[in-house]
């Protein structure tokens, strides 16, 4: 029997309320208690997982996936660094062989070999890339045909500032993050490119806050009209995060034009009550009314790093003092105290997210993890390598607080070097500098196991570690970037 | 249909295709362990990617590998650019997705191709944008150009996907297929039995969220519903009755606040309504039944705290010392006992009102 409250049914059954019951009924017997103790991460178990996909392959029920072969190598390769483990060189290059046989001819990069160029594809070759590439002969980076790649971009882009994933391919708010990423990454943003965009997603914004996956234009004699753009679908975590990370994006590049925002208290709303009650571990959902789901761990939990880039600030902890063994933090208002003890740290103030980031590390490590490795949606799902990346870089959002950082920013701009002559080398400084601004702030860590559970901080834009993010655009950008403090763990 | 060779490699009818493998000269990191069939079949239409062939046999291809992997978009769009090429009959090609449609749901793809189709089969309205001529063919001698036929047939698209998400009530592509239907086509009378449509709906799962998006789209964001006060206050005494029936339903409460947002009404307007929603259930007198306030029904589990969220809100946009003391109370109470797991925002809301007031 759980000691949590079930969410409220008033009474009043209906098909939702009534799946929510058995998922509620499921996930509380992985709280923690005496006969069940909590579970650390572990990691070796999901190492061996990862390696034995990478290695030997993917079983058959992945031929699902046969047209995101480079999802499969990014999640894969992303889970790897974000559990701070890398593969030997050999392997790298194979890797690396296998990313490049995925561009295709005329720019832009496929699900596969001789698949046809796809933005979200393209996104996970070139991530994939800033895992295991380098520049030089061989080593991926420079064999990026990215004067093709642009054409491709600007190929599939629309007359209300959004991109098609593809020639005849669907309009939605997943691949303009993709194009974005990729487009900041490899030094391939332009006004033009991004015209009109802004205001594409603002109007992606639903009445609740978050985003949906696109909006319908309506034009009068070929001119777009700025009402009504409605949003097509209900908001949802993934769109919202791709949505807001663009937003991001695009504003470092260039301010949106007036009259075009979007709602971010709205917005903040929205992300905070995507987070599942304590009977549901914290877990995060994607819609209003729908189930807890491992991979909005990343989606919705990650995206409360962004609102910082907005101007939300964090929310500060005012920590009591140093007089206690047990950490006030993690001790729920209820006086319900936890069968662990999380690690002790002291400090004045600290800032705090402001979702439960103790209890999404709970819902990551107690639900989240499958026993034989990999991660997963909720249980008694098995473990696949989506839901693995999405329930990993959750938890290290969980645990680290990644911030724009002043100082940062202006060591990077001490070393920038003017080295183009386009109209708008202040933009692409702008739109460098506020990429790599983000640091993990030191001692903001917590883990609700123990350190030992630490994963790398990723960058909450791009979802790579910011050792990769750094040199990655340092190359692209032919641009010094200061080194960081490099934290020795584990 | 007969059932042909299991492998293209063995039927002599594909004898002239030279087949590709996957990876030539690379050995992959992290492959996928294929079926014979599966291999086949993407070997073979490798083949054909390269000769650029375009037939009725590369149709029987495509679906092969379709039906294997519905989310092999290149094998869509390659099967898209055939359908154009040969002038095939896109009736016929709508119906054989009618299937997939429900077998595959959950893929974009097979809701894409769909939305390609009947793009090509019903004339484009005036407000959609011109189409560039390289990305969109638009062959104007395959459209039905009889107003009235496209009418049905716009209607019977709604019943089609009406009968999908039966089978699936909150499956996102097929709702914004539909929400996409209504208003790229933009007629009339496809608007106008929408509202009762999803009433239906609503009114079988009343936490139902994709349903209560698309009553939002249709009445005030599409910009076609009715916006007059009436229709306002239609849609606001609806939201009320709902909530009386189960008040702790994000849904409806999200709902109400989407509609007084985009009205811009007075949270304080409902402040009345509220309330009973935000004390303990016995503390209540039966006696009084207000039709335009409707009391939370016998079964509800109360204090609700949405509506505390709510009467918080309330207070907070009347502003003041007292107003902004009682938000502050009611944002406590959502920390500590009511709304735990949120207790980092309500703390936020707290600092944020007592920080506008200095
Ligand atoms: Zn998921």
């Amino acid at each position: 029997m759980s000691i949590y409250r079930p969410t409220p049914t008033d009474s009043f059954p209906t098909d939702t309320s009534v799946l929510q019951g058995e998922t509620e009924e499921t996930l509380s017997k992985h709280i923690p208690s005496p006969e069940y103790p909590a579970q650390p991460l572990n990691r070796n178990a999901h190492l061996q997982w990862l390696v034995r996909n990478m290695v030997q392959g993917f079983p058959t029920r992945y031929t699902s996936q046969d047209a995101s072969q480079p999802w499969l190598m990014f999640w894969t390769l992303q889970s790897l660094s974000t559990l701070q483990a890398g593969l030997d060189s050999g392997n790298k290059q194979k890797a690396i062989d296998t990313i490049m046989s995925w561009q295709y001819p005329e720019g832009g990069f496929g699900g596969g070999p001789g698949q046809a160029p796809h933005l979200l594809a393209t996104y996970a070759s070139v991530c994939a890339l800033a895992n295991v590439g380098r520049p030089g002969p061989g080593g991926g980076w420079d064999e990026i045909d990215r004067e093709k790649m642009y054409k491709f971009f600007l190929s599939v882009k629309q007359a209300d500032g959004s991109f098609t994933v593809m020639r005849h391919g669907e309009v939605d708010v997943r691949g303009i993050y993709c194009l974005l990423v990729v487009a900041t990454l490899l030094d391939l943003l332009t006004p033009e490119l991004v015209a009109g965009t802004p205001a594409f997603l603002a109007s992606c914004q639903t009445y609740e806050g978050g985003f949906s996956s696109s909006s319908q234009p309506y034009f009068s004699s070929g001119t777009l009209l700025s009402s009504p753009r409605p949003p097509l679908g209900e908001a949802h975590g993934g769109y919202t995060f791709c949505a807001l990370a663009s937003w991001v994006l695009i504003k470092s590049f260039q301010p949106p034009p007036y009259g075009v925002d979007i709602d971010v208290k709205r917005l903040l709303r929205w992300l905070v009550m995507m987070q599942g009650s304590e009977i549901e571990l914290g877990g995060f959902k994607g819609r209003t009314n729908k189930l807890v789901d491992g991979c909005y761990s990343w989606w919705v939990g990650g995206a409360f790093a962004l609102l910082e880039m907005l101007g939300m600030p964090a929310a500060r902890t005012e920590a009591p003092t140093a007089h206690s063994d047990t950490d006030d933090e993690w001790d729920d208002v209820d006086g319900q105290s936890y069968p662990l003890r999380p690690s002790v740290v002291q400090y004045s103030t600290v800032p705090d997210t402001l979702f439960n980031r103790k209890a999404l590390q709970e819902y990551v490590l107690y639900a989240g993890q499958h026993p034989t490795g990999g991660l997963r949606d909720k249980p008694p799902k098995t473990s696949d390598a989506y839901h693995t990346l999405g329930c990993l870089s959750g938890l290290a959002s969980a645990q680290h607080h990644v911030t724009p950082s002043t100082r940062r920013r202006e060591e990077i701009t001490l070393l920038w070097e003017s080295n183009t002559e386009c109209a708008f080398t202040e933009q692409r400084k702008s739109a460098f500098i506020d990429a790599l601004a983000w640091v993990e702030e030191e001692g903001a860590s917590k883990y609700v196991g123990s350190s030992a559970d630490r994963l790398n901080a990723m960058h909450p834009v791009f979802n790579l570690t910011m050792t990769h993010t750094d040199t990655m655009m340092g190359h692209f950008y032919q641009q010094t970037v200061p080194p960081r403090l490099m934290r020795r763990n584990v | 249909m007969d059932t042909p060779p299991a492998l293209y490699a063995e039927d002599p009818a594909w004898a002239d295709v030279v087949p590709i493998p996957q990876y030539e000269g690379v050995s992959p990191l992290a492959p996928i362990f294929y079926t014979p069939e599966y291999k086949d079949a993407t070997d073979y239409f490798r083949g054909i990617l390269k000769t650029g062939e375009t037939s009725e046999r590369v149709l029987e291809l495509t679906e092969r590998i379709i039906r294997m992997n519905p989310a092999h978009y290149t094998a869509w769009q390659y099967r898209y650019k055939t359908l154009l090429a040969l002038g095939s009959n896109l009736e016929d090609e709508l119906r054989l997705m009618d299937m997939y449609c429900i077998k595959y749901l959950k893929t974009y793809q097979v809701w894409h191709h769909r939305r390609l189709l009947v793009t090509l089969l019903l004339p484009a309205p005036s407000t959609s944008p011109s189409p560039s001529p390289s990305s969109n063919p638009n062959p104007t001698h395959l459209q039905t150009s009889n107003p009235t036929l496209a009418l049905l047939q716009l209607q019977e698209e709604l019943d089609f996907i009406s009968r999908c998400l039966s089978a699936d009530t909150k499956n996102y592509h097929t709702w914004s297929y539909r929400q996409w239907l209504l208003s790229y086509f933009n007629h009339p009378r496809l608007w106008r039995g929408e509202v009762k449509w999803v009433e239906r709906l609503i009114t079988e799962d009343v936490r139902n969220n994709s349903a209560w998006h698309h009553r939002f789209f249709v009445v005030f964001a599409s910009g076609h519903g009715e916006k007059g006060e009436d229709a306002v206050r239609e849609e606001i005494a609806y939201a009320k009755q709902k909530i009386s029936l189960a008040p702790n339903n994000a849904s409806v409460w999200n709902y109400l606040r989407g509609v007084l947002d985009h009205t811009h009404m007075p949270y304080s307007t409902l402040k009345s309504f509220v309330e009973p929603y935000t004390v303990e259930q016995e503390g209540r007198s039966e006696d009084v039944v207000d039709l335009e306030d409707p009391l939370p029904s016998a079964g509800a589990e109360l204090p609700c705290a949405l509506a505390i969220e709510f009467l918080a809100d309330v207070h907070e946009q009347e502003g003041g010392v007292e107003a902004v003391r009682k938000a502050v109370e009611l944002w406590k109470s959502l920390a500590n006992e009511y709304d735990t797991i949120r207790k980092k925002y309500w703390e936020y809301r707290i600092r944020e009102a007592l920080a506008t007031q200095q």
